[in-house]
């Protein structure tokens, strides 16, 4: 007929006189709501292509709440594998009221013959579903191999290693000083371990002297292992011998210990690791290190399938400590635990996965003389670029002294911005919003962030400007429901992760809710009474969603040098439709949220 | 009434003739969608410019089965009507001649009912030509979707006024257009809105 669209995949693989053949063959149905077009075991009849209308294809083996394996809107084709096969494997069923073309079973297996590049597309289509199948179960497995294969050089820590003469006492202490479990102690031909639980056994229960010497309690029968070894050998050296800790040996030398705790966290996530670089660190650059592998920790969660909101909330943390740490290097006593250091936008939300620009400011209590604050600052700033936090190109630093100042100062800022309400007071109320205190005094922050929602939550004007924001991109969806699909991809920045955590940070706004991620803001609006709960959760199901997608593409693009490459845009087409289903719905999760927000902010005009 | 003895007459007329089996009882479930674009909207002038015929059989619409004649350029063919269905006399070179094209029109339809969208109009256009020539009106069964859906909604929601312009209809059947002014694509959507009226679409609202 005349309105159907060849211009799609696969029938561009035909050529003119085939797709005439398509357009006077196809007849054309209207299908119901829940209406079964192809119900499971039965024969393909037909190749369905939808012209109007949403159909789902349900596996109705599984229970109902994971039957839902596809689903299909208008331009997109089902029932040619069920031809194939002979009959059709699942259940497909409409969603709402559609309108199919309907492609006899004899006219597609015409056309399958006379072209074969035709054919091979389904065949394709066929075994692309079922190995998108097995991907799916099996991506658990991938990481585990990448354990299997890891060398003790990658997870062991340096040896504490002790001169012959020293005493019970010394050890503990140096065993405290670098936090470590266990020591070497020896001189240059034999080495003895000294683990926590000899010392206290040497001290309470032999009672030893606190002088005593530490060699006469160590343990020379190591289990040694070398660099080059894989992992999992340690770990069943260990299991033999019965010990939690092994020495890597190089040329009769100790050059490190693999604790058991270590591989077993190296297994778990690495997480671990990263986390005791980081309490381990004594200087700046040992920090840029430990900050340097945040990125391949992203990668290992993602891979093993932690939810996202985990992996924020590890990443959050432990980007916290990381500022904290590099605080702690840079400033000295008496104003470091007096001042309130804070990170703000997706940082203070906690939901900044690989480093982003760096957004943060400074609280100074009222009665504070810093006279060295701008240079102390400036070289915060630095050291935190060196640790691989792009500097903020809106300049929204410490190094600023617009980001920095006394509480009183802070107020009266938060005055003027209330009584502006122009783009870039909007803007810097959006961003201290969500700050989070990183270090020193958090009740600065806590007394700032009182004083902006008594400010500012029962005024509906200021809300009303302040949500406006929300609306600000369109949602990359057509007329008719379907996702956009530009050539150079669609923004899910500011399609979907922006209008999201906006519309979220006014509810907070309106209602003064104090955390600060997106997530905890959406349970606590529920609580609140301010949303219903399964509109929260797809809510957050979305925005993880968008996360998730945006990471996997920067984690795909972690590697290009090009700066200018690394924008959010995701192209649509590189999608396999169960994500492109995921995101459609989503996206639909948007455009109900940004109604929403306009009808309550009144933002219609 | 004038219909009816009319009908009469032709039957008795055509009893031995070619066409006689138009005139038998149709006892089968199919129907078949019609429309015409013309060249004006007056049915004692207006000629025929192009015309559809599309089967509906039970809850299908058989677009693989359908009719779409372009005929040869009438005289009286204008701006005006060009502008509606976009067939300039260019592209009706080498249509059909009408006498061919009702011929194969009537093959197509037979004694099944028609069912068109004001198909009165479409039918007195037809009947026009048709007498000349082959001495008889179409005899089939009509059904008029406008109508039906002017009942349907009036017994279902007497409060709002029917609109029976055409993609008032479809919208309110959600129906989508499909080639507005070309008879065969009217013709479809008006199968459409058909199977939508028979399962009750306006129920809902």
């Amino acid at each position: 007929m005349v309105d159907i669209d060849l211009s799609q995949p696969p029938f561009t693989l035909l050529d003119e006189p085939g797709r005439e053949r398509v357009r006077s063959g196809v007849d054309l149905a209207y299908f119901d709501t829940e209406e079964i077009i192809l119900d499971a075991g039965q024969p393909g009849e037909f190749v369905y292509v939808i012209h109007k209308g949403e159909v789902a294809e349900l596996d109705i083996s599984m229970p109902r709440s994971q039957a839902r394996i596809g689903h299909y809107t208008a331009g997109d084709l089902f029932g040619a594998i069920s031809i194939l096969n002979g009959s059709s494997r699942y259940r497909f069923q409409a969603d709402q009221e559609s309108l199919c073309y309907l492609l006899p079973k004899a006219l597609f297996e015409q056309l399958c013959e006379s072209y074969p590049a035709f054919a091979e597309f389904f065949r394709q289509r066929l075994s692309d579903k079922a190995r998108l199948l097995t991907e799916h179960r099996a991506q658990g497995g991938v990481t585990m191999a990448g354990f299997m294969l890891a060398s003790v050089s990658e997870c062991m820590r340096d040896p504490l290693v002790v001169s012959a003469g020293t005493s019970i006492a010394q050890a503990v202490a140096s065993l405290n000083d670098s936090q470590a479990d266990s020591l070497l102690v020896g001189d240059s031909q034999r080495f003895g371990m000294v683990t926590k639980t000899d010392l206290l056994n040497a001290l309470v229960v032999d009672g030893l002297a606190q002088d005593a010497p530490a060699l006469t309690i160590a343990h020379f029968e190591l289990v040694s292992v070398r660099p080059e070894q894989y992992l999992f050998e340690a770990l069943v050296d260990m299991t033999r011998h019965k010990v939690s800790r092994v020495v890597v040996m190089e040329a009769g030398k100790p050059i490190g210990v693999v604790e058991l705790m270590d591989v077993l966290s190296y297994f778990s996530s690495r997480s671990y690791v990263v986390s005791l670089q980081v309490e381990q660190a004594t200087s700046l650059d040992e920090l840029a290190r430990a900050s340097a592998r945040t990125p391949e920790l992203v990668q290992a969660l993602m891979a093993q399938g932690v939810k996202l909101r985990f992996a924020m909330g590890l990443l959050g943390a432990l980007n916290g400590r990381i500022m904290a740490k590099a605080w702690r290097f840079l400033v000295d006593d008496p104003y470091r635990d007096r001042c309130c250091l804070m990170v703000m936008g997706s940082e203070g939300r906690g939901e900044q996965i690989l480093k982003t620009d760096q957004d943060n400011a400074l609280i100074l209590p009222d009665d504070l003389e810093w006279p060295d604050v701008s240079g102390r600052m400036g070289e915060f700033t630095d050291a935190l670029i060196r640790m691989g936090y792009p500097p903020c190109p809106g300049n929204i630093m410490v190094s600023n002294p617009e980001w920095r100042g006394t509480l009183s100062e802070w107020l009266q800022r938060l005055d003027r911005w209330v009584e502006r309400r122009d783009g870039d007071s909007l803007m810097n109320l959006a961003i201290l919003l969500d700050a989070h205190a990183v270090s020193g005094d958090s009740r600065l922050l806590q007394s700032l962030r009182e004083a902006m929602f008594s400010r500012c939550s029962g005024n509906e004007l200021l809300l009303t400007y302040f949500a406006r924001a929300a609306l600000r991109f369109s949602t990359p969806l057509t007329l008719f429901g379907t996702l956009k699909k530009p050539q150079h991809g669609i923004d899910i920045k500011k399609g979907g992760i922006f209008p999201i955590v906006h519309g979220v940070r006014t509810l907070a706004l309106e209602r003064s809710i104090q955390p600060t991620s997106t997530l905890e803001r959406l349970d606590a609006l529920v609580e609140d009474g301010r949303l219903e709960a399964r509109f929260a959760e797809d809510l957050g199901e979305s925005l993880s969603l968008f996360m998730e997608l945006r990471l996997r593409q920067q984690l795909e693009r972690l590697h290009d040098t090009e700066p200018g490459k690394q924008d959010s845009r995701l192209v649509v087409q590189q999608l396999s439709s169960l994500e492109r289903d995921l995101l459609r719905e989503a996206l639909h999760m948007v455009k109900d949220f940004k109604q929403r927000l306009s009808h309550r902010f009144h933002l219609e005009y | 009434m004038l219909r009816t003895l009319r009908r009469a007459a032709d039957r008795r007329r055509q009893a031995g003739g070619d066409y006689g089996w138009l005139f038998n009882p149709y006892t089968g479930d199919e129907l078949v969608a019609i429309d015409c674009e013309t060249t004006g909207l007056d049915p004692r002038r207006a000629e025929l410019v192009s015309i559809a015929a599309v089967t509906v059989r039970g809850e299908r619409v058989i677009t693989s089965e359908s009719l779409d004649l372009r005929l040869q350029c009438p005289t009286s063919l204008d701006g005006d009507s060009i502008r509606i269905h976009g067939l300039r006399g260019v592209d009706l070179d080498g249509g059909e001649s009408v006498g061919d094209a009702l011929a194969r029109l009537l093959d197509f339809i037979g004694n099944r009912p028609l069912l068109g969208w004001c198909i009165d109009y479409d039918v007195t256009v037809i009947n026009r030509q048709l007498r000349p020539r082959f001495g008889f009106d179409l005899p089939n069964a009509l059904i008029d979707i406008s109508h039906r859906y002017a009942r349907e909604l009036r017994r279902k929601h007497p409060d709002i006024d029917p609109d029976r312009g055409f993609e008032s209809m479809a919208r309110m059947l959600d129906v989508p257009v499909m080639g507005r002014h070309t008879a065969l694509g009217d013709a479809v959507t008006t199968a459409l809105m058909y199977l939508r009226l028979q399962r009750r679409a306006l129920d809902v609202g």
